[in-house]
């Protein structure tokens, strides 16, 4: 993975330490998504674009390899099981558009473990619940950020994560639709969330 | 609940009024009214374009993309649909027809589609439409006719603001529309999870646009003409 470390000579966990946020750079394991500011710089400039896209992809691997190994487990409900399944086939497909409209610049995925949140309900339904409205909060914090044709793109991947969201809340007897916005966060704070998971292997 | 094809497809299909397939020819209206597949066959059958009613619409392409009358234009699109799901939401509320859960839904998601309202309005200013009358022809009256309906109206709303968000100029506007149109979709699974359907039938939505969305509304006859006796000294709607 790509690493902004700020200066020759830093070690990856040296630079990790160094206030990496002034540095624009945001890490969980080994992926780094350099330059995010949290205002747009310079919308839609094809460089802004792939950073967004790349930050989008790390999300899209994450949720896919979370929900492919749910699919597989022998201890869900029935319409538990229905929905990690379908989850599963979205987020491959999510996965997928993003890795075309990258082309080359498509960062690699990093491994993950996800412990026993593939395979316990309550934690599943715990997890999958929070990832769902991560992303949508991930999405929707870099909307104004992306030029048209990427937006265009964006919009048709977060309206099924949305989609999803409320799904898992209503089979978790949550309320599906919380909020009467889902306002976007910024990246920072949505890999910061990622980093505290510890799905993410090889940090530091 | 396997994701098989929506149960409504074939009936929305058969459905779609006459007037708008003399209007539409290549059947692009057609197959729009075939996404907003829950629209209760009542109020389908119903709706001939409602009393001439042409909401005011952004043309598709429009060359004022990203100006400010072209945004104002987009968001008074949007406060059209949320003052039609605000007012549907109200009307089921106060019809008290419906059982529990239904029920709930009603009133949680109609004060959200209320507040989308007073945000819009706030925005708009002077620029606002004006709400217009509505028939929900019984929709709001039983279970099963509410919650097809409702289906119909996040789902279409989902994909309306989907259409809008790339024709905003201001960065506010967007990331503002952005944020209304995961909630619309959370509401289309909602109602979906409760009609006891697959809440999100593919892996990617899309997006439909302004002109085959205000047809669409339309086409279900629940907008009505203002009366005449209403004074304004400029039209709410443009034909």
């Amino acid at each position: 993975m790509r690493l902004d470390d700020g200066g020759p000579g830093l070690s990856r966990a040296q630079a990790l330490r160094r206030g990496s946020a002034a540095l624009g750079v945001v890490c969980v394991g080994g992926v780094c998504i350099t330059g995010l500011a949290t205002r747009a710089v310079s919308a839609g400039s094809r460089a802004g674009d792939e950073r967004i896209l790349n930050f989008a992809l790390v999300l899209e691997h994450l949720q896919a390899a979370f929900y492919a190994e749910a699919a597989g487990s022998t201890a869900f409900d029935a319409d538990v099981l229905t929905f990690a399944r379908t989850a599963a086939a979205h987020e491959k497909e999510h996965v997928a558009l993003l890795t075309r409209l990258l082309g080359a610049k498509a960062e690699e995925a990093p491994a993950f473990d996800f412990g026993d949140t593939t395979s316990d309900q309550a934690a599943f339904l715990r997890v999958a619940t929070a990832l769902e409205d991560l992303g949508v909060d991930a999405y929707n914090g870099q909307a104004a950020n992306l030029g048209r044709a990427a937006l265009a793109q964006t919009s048709r991947i977060v309206s099924v994560d949305a989609r999803h969201a409320a799904w898992i809340r209503s089979l978790a007897g949550e309320v599906p639709a919380p909020e009467a916005v889902d306002a976007g966060r910024t990246a920072k704070a949505v890999m910061a969330d990622i980093a505290r998971t510890g799905f993410v292997q090889g940090q530091g | 609940m396997e994701p098989t094809h929506e149960p409504g497809d074939v009936m929305a299909a058969a459905m779609v009024p006459p007037i708008v397939g003399r209007l539409d020819p290549s059947g692009a209206i057609a197959e729009a009214a075939g996404r907003a597949r829950s629209l209760s066959r009542r109020a389908l059958l119903a709706g001939a374009l409602a009393g001439g009613i042409g909401l005011v619409v952004v043309p598709a392409g429009t060359s004022a993309k990203g100006s400010k009358a072209g945004d104002v234009a987009v968001l008074n699109f949007a406060l059209t649909l949320e003052y039609l799901q605000a007012a549907f939401y109200s009307e089921a509320e106060r019809r008290k027809a419906l059982s529990a859960d239904n029920a709930r839904a009603a009133r949680l998601i109609g004060a959200v589609e209320r507040t989308h309202v007073a945000a819009l309005k706030g925005l708009l200013g002077s620029d606002a439409v004006a709400r217009p009358f509505f028939d929900f022809q019984g929709t709001t009256e039983n279970d099963a006719d509410f919650v097809k309906t409702a289906v119909g109206f996040e789902d279409f709303s989902a994909a309306a603001y989907q259409g809008a968000l790339v024709h905003l100029g201001q960065a506010e506007l967007i990331a503002g529309a952005a944020s209304i149109h995961t909630v619309e979709a959370r509401h289309g699974a909602w109602l979906r999870f409760l009609q006891g359907v697959v809440p999100a039938a593919r892996a990617l939505d899309e997006p439909i646009d302004a002109g085959a969305a205000m047809r669409l509304v339309d086409s279900t006859g629940f907008v009505r003409e203002r009366p005449r006796t209403e004074a304004h000294t400029s039209p709410a709607f443009a034909g």
